[in-house]
């Protein structure tokens, strides 16, 4: 679709913004504009939706209905201990998928995948749930995102 | 006929009132106050297996001699209340269910705003001009 | 699907999604830069860039041939406005020598739930379109200018681009040729 061509070039020129050149920014930034989307665009994808039941079904629906909403695909693996890990695969994620695969490019790859863990955890956190989100990209375009809610 | 609107924010930091009537307006603040308590006990019976309710929508939460107090709350834990002057008996329930649905799509709007801080007093007055809108089509 | 699957319009949600993104990009920009003007020039140059971009998609896309002039190039971009934001500006406001003209918008999706405070009425919200303009242009040898007239944000009815024709670019010469 040509949408997805526009917000992937603006999602390159905001990670561009963010870890260009100016040195003040690294990734908690880009992690940041992440976050205040999720918790706007998970405002407006569950306005007309009943009320969640708890924890499980709001994870759930994070990783499955919103994951496809926004990425377009069904996530490949989802993974849970029951007590408050999850970890969501994607073999072909959005942002690495235009990346060549190789050793030299893992060093950039934190650099597409700090945005989308900002937007899980914003989504998250106006849902009620508090949590910290890291990914790891063992190699490209496969990623894992790691969940880990904060239980008080 | 005094009618209120609040909304209150997860910590039940309050983030928007407003009254028909500025006279009542400490004593409205009062009920709404008063009526958090009951969101929460109510949220609290969902939480462990009541009667399932799918709907975001609570009903009535109490009611005095003078006043009826409605709730509604968010999945994103914001809470709305709405207060009604006893003596107004036009106002039907489907009527009150329909203002907070109205309501919810206009906060949902407002806290699209980039420019508005979450858990920050809602100051906008697209905002303000809509819920005018939604109060005088019912007092 | 969990049990809260959703019927929603994936046109939209993908809108909303780069509305919400955009937004975040702009405010994010003016925590950072003290001078509003600044992030104005920010936004310009980071549509310059998408602009730059976009060009190569849509000649891929339509395999249009080479604008011969501007009222080509004003339908071309009209049509790319559909495309990728899906929206339809309307033409109008030629000048005499059909070397300007205005696009209006009578939506924006980039602006949509946005309330501007009073305190940034200097901020070019939208900049990113104009630099988008530009650069896309500039990439098809045309050099234009590329500015708002009126904007829905600040209160106009309509929100007005106008695009300006400045000269055509040569070609580079390859190395070796006089």
């Amino acid at each position: 679709m040509s949408e997805e061509i526009v917000f992937d070039c603006l999602h390159a020129e905001i990670v561009n913004y963010c870890l260009g050149n100016n040195k003040e920014h690294d990734l908690a930034t880009l992690e940041y504009i992440g976050f205040t989307t999720g918790y706007r665009l998970i405002e407006r994808l569950t306005r007309d939706s009943s009320r969640f039941k708890d924890e499980l079904e709001t994870m759930k629906f994070i990783c499955t209905d919103f994951w496809t909403l926004i990425y377009k695909k069904q996530v490949d693996n989802l993974r849970t201990n029951n007590h408050g890990m999850y970890v969501v695969q994607d073999k072909a994620f959005r942002f690495l998928t235009r990346i060549s695969p190789g050793a030299k490019q893992l060093e950039h790859a934190p650099k597409f995948v700090a945005f989308t863990c900002g937007l899980v955890r914003g989504a998250l956190s106006n849902l009620g749930i508090n949590s910290t989100v890291t990914a790891d990209v063992q190699s490209i375009p496969a990623c894992r995102f790691h969940i880990e809610v904060n239980r008080n | 006929m005094a009618f209120c609107i609040a909304i209150i924010g997860k910590d039940n930091a309050p983030l928007y009132l407003v009254t028909s009537d500025v006279e009542k307006e400490l004593d409205l603040q009062y009920r709404v106050h008063a009526a958090l308590d009951v969101v929460e006990e109510k949220c609290q019976l969902l939480g462990k297996g009541a009667p399932e309710t799918k709907e975001l929508y609570l009903g009535l939460l109490y009611s005095t001699e003078t006043h009826k107090i409605y709730g509604f709350v968010t999945n994103s834990k914001i809470k709305f209340i709405i207060v009604i002057d006893s003596s107004n008996v036009a106002l039907r329930e489907n009527e009150v269910r329909a203002m907070f649905r109205n309501l919810h799509i206009l906060w949902n709007d407002a806290v699209c705003n980039p420019f508005y801080i979450p858990g920050e007093q809602l100051n906008s007055k697209k905002f303000d001009r809509a819920v005018q809108k939604l109060m005088s089509g019912n007092v | 699907m969990s049990r809260q699957a959703l019927r929603l319009d994936a046109k939209k949600v993908n809108s909303e999604f780069l509305t919400l993104t955009y937004g975040a990009l702009v405010t994010q920009m003016l925590r950072d830069f003290e001078n509003v003007e600044d992030v104005n020039k920010q936004l310009e140059r980071i549509g310059y860039n998408m602009g730059m971009r976009l060009i190569e998609d849509f000649l891929a896309r339509t395999s249009a041939p080479r604008c011969l002039e501007m009222r080509e190039t004003a339908d071309r971009i009209q049509q790319a406005f559909r495309m990728y934001l899906n929206i339809q500006p309307t033409i109008s406001n030629w000048s005499a020598a059909s070397d300007e003209f205005s696009l209006l918008f009578d939506t924006n999706p980039l602006t949509e739930f946005v309330e501007l405070p009073a305190d940034l009425s200097n901020l070019r919200y939208s900049a990113i379109l104009s630099g988008c303009i530009r650069g896309a242009l500039e990439m098809v040898q045309l050099e234009v200018q590329c500015w708002f007239v009126q904007d829905q944000l600040k209160g106009d009815n309509v929100t007005e681009l106008r695009v300006k024709f400045v000269r055509r670019l040569e070609e580079a010469i390859p190395a070796g040729e006089d």
